[in-house]
């Protein structure tokens, strides 16, 4: 057997259900000799769960020989990853509030500690340097107004 | 427009300062980018993508295709050096590569190396060249149920090479095409799974979803690296450029290597890797002193890199002339044209012609400014591989971010990107490919366009796609690469149950 597929087996046939009923629900429209606009998601949602059974009653049965051998799992501390994780989800949380250098720059501290950057010099210039060469780089040569957020007043 | 002046047109194009000046930046970042292991050139042109919004589609495309064309070179760089392919493309060329790095030859091999991929890329321009304008005229004749089971067929080839298992490669195509129908329906604009959301209606942009599923979990892979820690840099040098002997001795290696990748290339999802083992075997068998391939054969280096760069060239050609990707850089550059207003296919060589040819120089200048890059710049640009990860790594997370934004100027664009990160990492952990759900997220929503479309004009009737010689000719097609890909898997299976497994 392997779990991880049945694991990931029930996740798709739960997926494929809830997609089914999203399917049903949507708009109907009434014009002759013309497909609805569910057609399409009918057609994904019977494969999906076609698919989905078959890979269920293969990992039952045991699963390709070959996926029993591959492995996979951290080969670095969990904790790596996780802080590599949350330093993102609150980056990403904070950045429409902080604009793009103010939320960067601690950012990229933690992303080059998580790299094994220890440092402070090369923690202070890298992630000033890098924060604000691409800032400027992206707003002045290829014109994408990147917010600035709280450093609005002190960015040229 | 005639051809003749298509031809005429396109040349120019290509050859104005402006686009030679991108193709050559393309090569240099194609160079860097393909050189350090753990970038992918998948994933070096979805960082540069963006920064070519801003430019004319013919210069953005130009830039992209230097990045393509040399990336791949730039991969045997790390192979030779460091004995770590800095592409998987480059992994045939690590076997030769290094043992002649190892006894003081790097630069004879590096030399070699550059030289069979300018031979290899040059070998499929001309291929892209004679070919693409004919195929496109056959496509012209396609109606939409051969379109349909033509993006079928692309769907089902690619998920029987990109998966080791058919269920899971189906399964994330499916993802893919689950995904595709967020947003308005292509046929009456009705919203469908936007639950409210503005920035739903016009769907997932692909290339935010791109982002996510390359770049994050390179990121980390990247740990992963960190922890193994990479090679050591080879000190003695020697010459770069190839002396004439040399020269003679990889002629037969690159006449093998050119012709296998550039078939493989136009065959969606067979690539680069496949090519340079399938070339190196080759070239191996029909050398009398095959004994010294593994041990710093110059024809070992010269076979898998006139292969993976003649990929390039060959994987162009479904790309231009049936939208179909050859393999994910082209589903990439698909998405840049499209991006830029411009869809791939056989009407772009009628309604853009001059455009159209304009690619194919450019791809032959890439090959160009590979070569004069490669050479001018080697010793300099292999100083690139000692960039410490610390630094290269975050870089990358910040440009993926703002990549993210610039594409509609939106924070919700960021999040998709980061969710679609989380969904690549989740499908690894699967052992599921997201090459068949990216190519699904490129294709899906011509997948639905072209079904419903003949549907409509049947009537409803199924038997359309049965009665057209081209449609069924794809069907089949499709039917025999899933056959095919179960009996490998079957065939894999019964190996491992027997104990070997050295060939999985």
């Amino acid at each position: 057997m392997v779990p991880r597929n049945i694991v990931a087996a029930i996740v798709l046939i739960l997926v494929g259900i809830g997609y089914s009923v999203l399917t049903s629900n949507l708009p109907t429209r009434e014009i002759e000799q013309t497909t609805e606009p569910s057609f399409f998601p009918w057609v994904v949602t019977v494969c999906l769960l076609a698919l989905s059974i078959a890979l269920l009653a293969q990992a039952l049965r045991g699963g390709t020989a070959y996926e029993n051998l591959v492995a996979f799992g951290p080969e670095v501390g969990a904790g790596r990853y996780l802080a590599g994780f949350v330093a993102f989800a609150v980056y990403l949380v904070l950045l429409p509030n902080l604009g793009f250098v103010a939320a960067n720059v601690p950012f990229f501290v933690v992303l080059m500690a998580i790299y094994g950057e220890r440092r402070p010099v090369w923690l202070t210039v890298g992630s000033v340097g890098v924060s604000l060469v691409l800032f400027f780089l992206f707003r002045e040569l290829f014109q994408i107004r990147l917010p600035a957020g709280v450093l609005a007043a002190w960015l040229p | 427009m005639e051809m003749s002046a298509d031809i005429v047109a396109g040349f120019s194009q290509a050859t104005m300062a402006a686009t030679l000046f991108a193709t050559a930046i393309g090569s240099l970042l194609g160079l860097i980018v393909g050189m350090i292991p753990g970038l992918t050139i998948s994933t070096g042109i979805i960082i540069v993508l963006p920064l070519t919004f801003v430019l004319p589609p013919d210069i953005s495309i130009a830039l992209l295709l230097g990045l393509y064309v040399s990336g791949m070179t730039g991969g045997s760089f790390s192979a030779i050096l460091l004995n770590i392919p800095g592409t998987p493309s480059a992994s045939a060329t690590a076997l030769d590569g290094y043992p002649m790095a190892a006894r003081g030859e790097a630069g004879r091999a590096l030399g070699i190396a550059v030289m069979a991929s300018f031979a290899g890329g040059i070998f499929s321009f001309l291929c892209l060249y004679f070919i693409a304008p004919l195929l496109a005229d056959i496509a012209l004749q396609f109606h939409s149920q051969d379109l349909f089971s033509l993006v079928l067929f692309g769907l089902t080839i690619i998920c029987s090479f990109a998966a080791r298992s058919l269920i899971k490669g189906l399964i994330a195509a499916m993802i893919g095409l689950m995904i595709v129908t967020i947003g308005q329906d292509p046929m009456m604009g009705t919203q469908r799974f936007t639950f409210g959301e503005v920035n739903l209606i016009a769907g997932i942009h692909f290339l935010t979803a791109l982002i996510g599923l390359f770049a994050i979990p390179q990121l980390v892979d990247n740990l992963v690296e960190l922890k193994r820690g990479s090679g050591h840099l080879a000190r003695r040098f020697g010459s770069v450029l190839p002396r004439l002997t040399d020269l003679k001795r990889i002629r037969v290696p690159v006449m093998i290597g050119a012709p296998i990748g550039a078939f493989l290339g136009i065959l969606p999802g067979a690539g680069g890797p496949i090519a340079a083992f399938i070339s190196y075997d080759y070239a191996k068998k029909v050398n009398a002193e095959s004994a010294r391939f593994g041990h710093g054969a110059i024809e070992g280096v010269a076979a898998p890199e006139a292969a993976n760069n003649a990929v390039t060239g060959g994987a162009i050609i479904p790309m231009m002339t049936l939208g179909i990707p050859g393999d994910p850089v082209t589903a990439i550059l698909i998405g840049a044209l499209l991006v830029h207003g411009l869809a791939p296919g056989p009407l772009l060589f009628l309604e853009r012609g001059d455009f159209a040819y304009g690619i194919i120089f450019s791809f032959f200048w890439a090959n160009i400014f590979n070569i004069i890059v490669a050479f001018a710049g080697l010793r300099l640009l292999v100083k690139v591989l000692a960039t410490p990860r610390a630094l290269l790594m975050p870089t990358i997370a910040l440009l993926c971010v703002i990549g993210s934004y610039a594409l509609r100027n939106n924070f919700f664009d960021v999040y998709v990107m980061f969710g679609f990160g989380l969904l690549g990492l989740a499908m690894r952990w699967l052992d599921m490919p997201v090459v068949p759900l990216m190519l699904a997220l490129v294709l899906g929503r011509q997948l639905e366009e072209q079904l419903r479309v003949s549907l409509v004009s049947s009537q409803g009737d199924v038997s359309i796609f049965f009665t057209s010689p081209i449609s069924v000719g794809f069907l089949g097609l499709a039917a025999v690469s899933v056959i095919w890909s179960l009996a490998a898997e079957r065939r894999r299976r019964r190996k491992v149950a027997l104990g070997s497994v050295s060939d999985i």
